[in-house]
């Protein structure tokens, strides 16, 4: 691991470098207040200021909205022959924020548990991610110091600090961002780490919304609040559109669908996003909903985030205080007033 | 044997006939696979039965009724085609208005005060009531929108053939927003129908920069009363309301109740 300081201008052009020869997206502006991470050419606008989570996270770039997964062909004697459609292109990815790689990071647990999912793995292991310290928090959803990600750096290649003076401390932190910084003239920095830790501790404290009680303490109220009328309280102005799930960093839930061709001996194999604030999410054959309920898909997905996920991967919460769900939810139901509300109850 | 389809129209502009007959690149082979036994103009219809029909338009007058149910009794597959047919459309905007009053906006008083007292021009106030087919008879599949998304025409017709169920989740149009990353209209300080209407339009206006109209109706589970209250709070007021949802909604129960 080794540090370097450098301008912004330093960083941009080095940025630029990059997207010149590789596949690289960074978040761009994209219409009235939004980011989307965008493939940068050269008239993109490379800026790291005024920055709010993009519309979708940059984990699209591993698992796209839809993707085919296979072709298959049956041939005249019945032997079938399957063609997978596994993508190894390299991409970087740059300007990936905290909460975004603790994103990236379980999801990379996730992919891999069980049978590991050989499609995310193809694109994950040919990603470079360049991360990027918040100093101060995007805007008033932010709750990233209370879910422990406002820190997360584990699976950036790089990562870029800005330290006190308005220059940029640049972390190398594995053999691929060595590559991507081969030949910089950055200067080198001897107390990087220690310019880390005063860049930490200058952020304004606290820094973005916090729970009235600590994180541990939070998964066992809302596995206790299995009953509660904070469930039907927020869902009044639910439209069950699934936003909340689709502009999720840890939402990895995908429908999976064959395509057959008008020869009925060939076609694609599909996937693409699903998510269980969707009314026919839990619909199985014979057509039985398990959660007809917006409440009981609701408390669903909050007790994935806050218990069932984190007692099943031991990596803390599974939400990662982007505050998307809140931000894009056109009633902006927010699961961190959902949280708080069970909290609060339970202290009554 | 090849399966036999049929294609009838209402009212209706014919767009979505149109938008099936621009699958150009897939469209010769599904003839070879099928027969079609009825089209507008080329053929009248006398066949026997039909083992798919699809029906374009909304209907109108005590004829269409009977012609309707006609064509229900030989189709053992009947598929609503467009927003017309599905949901009525923008000419179910009529029902809230008197006939009389229609008439005159469109022909002028003169002519409506000549044809109000003719006998043979009675016939002419029966148009009083826009509906969607599945007010009048039962319908197995709709293809939403105006007009049909042809995606989901061609995931229609190779359900069929292969003997499968077509399916079209019921989502709203946020998820095709999602998919395809767009800012929220409302971010943009603009009220959308995106929310209560059936998505799989692939959000096609959104994209192009345009708001949700709601052509492909309300879903199931719509949340009118949320959505209703969203709007207010954007600063729209009930009669604007209202109207947005009788532009596209006004025969179904969602846009006669708003």
């Amino acid at each position: 691991m080794s540090y370097y300081l450098a301008t912004q201008k330093e960083i941009v052009d080095w940025i630029r470098r990059l997207a010149a020869e590789n596949r690289l997206y960074f978040p761009e502006k994209h219409g009235a207040a939004s980011y989307r991470f965008t493939r940068v050419g050269p008239g993109s606008d490379i800026q790291f200021d005024h920055y709010t989570p993009t519309v979708v996270p940059p984990v699209k770039l591993l698992v796209p909205a839809r993707e085919e997964l296979l072709h298959f062909r049956t041939d005249a004697d019945g032997k079938t022959e399957v063609q997978p459609s596994l993508d190894t292109s390299f991409r970087i990815i740059a300007g990936v924020r905290s909460c975004d790689l603790k994103g990236i990071f379980l999801m990379d647990l996730f992919f891999r548990e069980g049978v590991p999912d050989a499609y995310y793995l193809a694109r994950r292991e040919n990603t470079a991610i360049i991360g990027y310290a918040c100093n101060t928090p995007c805007d008033e959803r932010a709750f990233c110091a209370a879910v422990d990600s406002l820190d997360h750096t584990e699976g950036a290649d790089v990562y870029i600090t800005p330290v006190k003076g308005g220059d940029l401390l640049v972390e190398v932190k594995t053999k691929l961002g060595e590559k991507l910084t081969d030949g910089v003239d950055w200067k080198p920095c001897e107390d990087g780490a220690a310019r880390r830790i005063g860049a930490v501790t200058a952020r304004p404290e606290p820094f973005g919304r916090t729970f009235p009680a600590a994180l541990p303490e939070i998964s066992k109220i809302v596995e206790k609040n299995y009953e509660s009328p904070v469930w039907d309280k927020h869902v009044k102005r639910c439209f069950s559109c699934g936003t909340c799930n689709l502009v999720c960093p840890t939402c990895y839930c995908f429908d999976v669908a064959d395509d057959l061709h008008l020869d009925v001996a060939s076609g694609n194999r599909t996937r693409s996003w699903d998510g269980c604030m969707l009314p026919h999410f839990a619909e199985v054959g014979g057509g039985h909903n398990f959660r007809p309920e917006p409440a009981a898909r609701q408390r669903h997905r909050v007790n994935r985030k806050f218990t069932y996920l984190p007692e099943k991967f031991e990596h803390g919460a599974a939400c990662v205080g982007c505050g998307r769900c809140g931000r894009q939810c056109t009633s902006h139901i927010d699961i961190f007033d959902i949280v708080t509300d069970l909290i609060q109850e339970g202290a009554r | 044997m090849k399966p036999k389809i049929a294609f009838f129209d209402f009212a209706s502009c014919e767009g979505c006939q149109l938008a099936i007959l621009n699958c150009e690149d897939i469209l010769l082979d599904i003839l070879n696979l099928v027969e079609l036994v009825e089209f507008r103009e080329a053929l009248s219809e006398t066949a026997p039965r039909y083992d798919v029909a699809f029906i374009e338009g909304s209907i109108h007058r005590d004829e269409d009724i009977e012609r309707l149910r006609n064509i229900r009794a030989r189709a053992t597959y009947l598929v609503a085609l467009g927003a017309c047919a599905c949901n009525g459309n923008v000419q179910a905007r009529s029902n809230f208005v008197a006939p009389a009053v229609n008439y005159g906006e469109v022909y002028g008083d003169e002519a409506r005060n000549r044809v109000q007292v003719d006998p043979d021009h009675w016939g002419l106030w029966s148009h009083t009531r826009v509906r969607p087919l599945d007010a009048v008879v039962k319908v197995d599949a709709y293809l939403r929108g105006c007009p049909v998304v042809p995606q989901e025409f061609l995931h229609l017709v190779k359900s069929l053939l292969q003997g499968t169920q077509p399916f079209f989740p019921p989502n709203a149009v946020c998820v095709d927003c999602k998919m395809n990353e767009n800012e929220c209209v409302l971010e943009r300080g603009l009220t959308c129908m995106g929310p209560v209407t059936w998505g799989g339009c692939n959000s096609i206006c959104v994209n192009k920069g345009y708001v949700c109209d709601g052509c492909r109706g309300t879903l199931p589970h719509a949340n009118v009363e949320a959505h209703i209250e969203l709007m207010r709070e954007h600063k729209i007021d009930d009669r604007d309301i209202r109207s947005r949802y009788r532009l596209f909604m006004g025969a179904e129960p969602i846009g006669r109740g708003v």
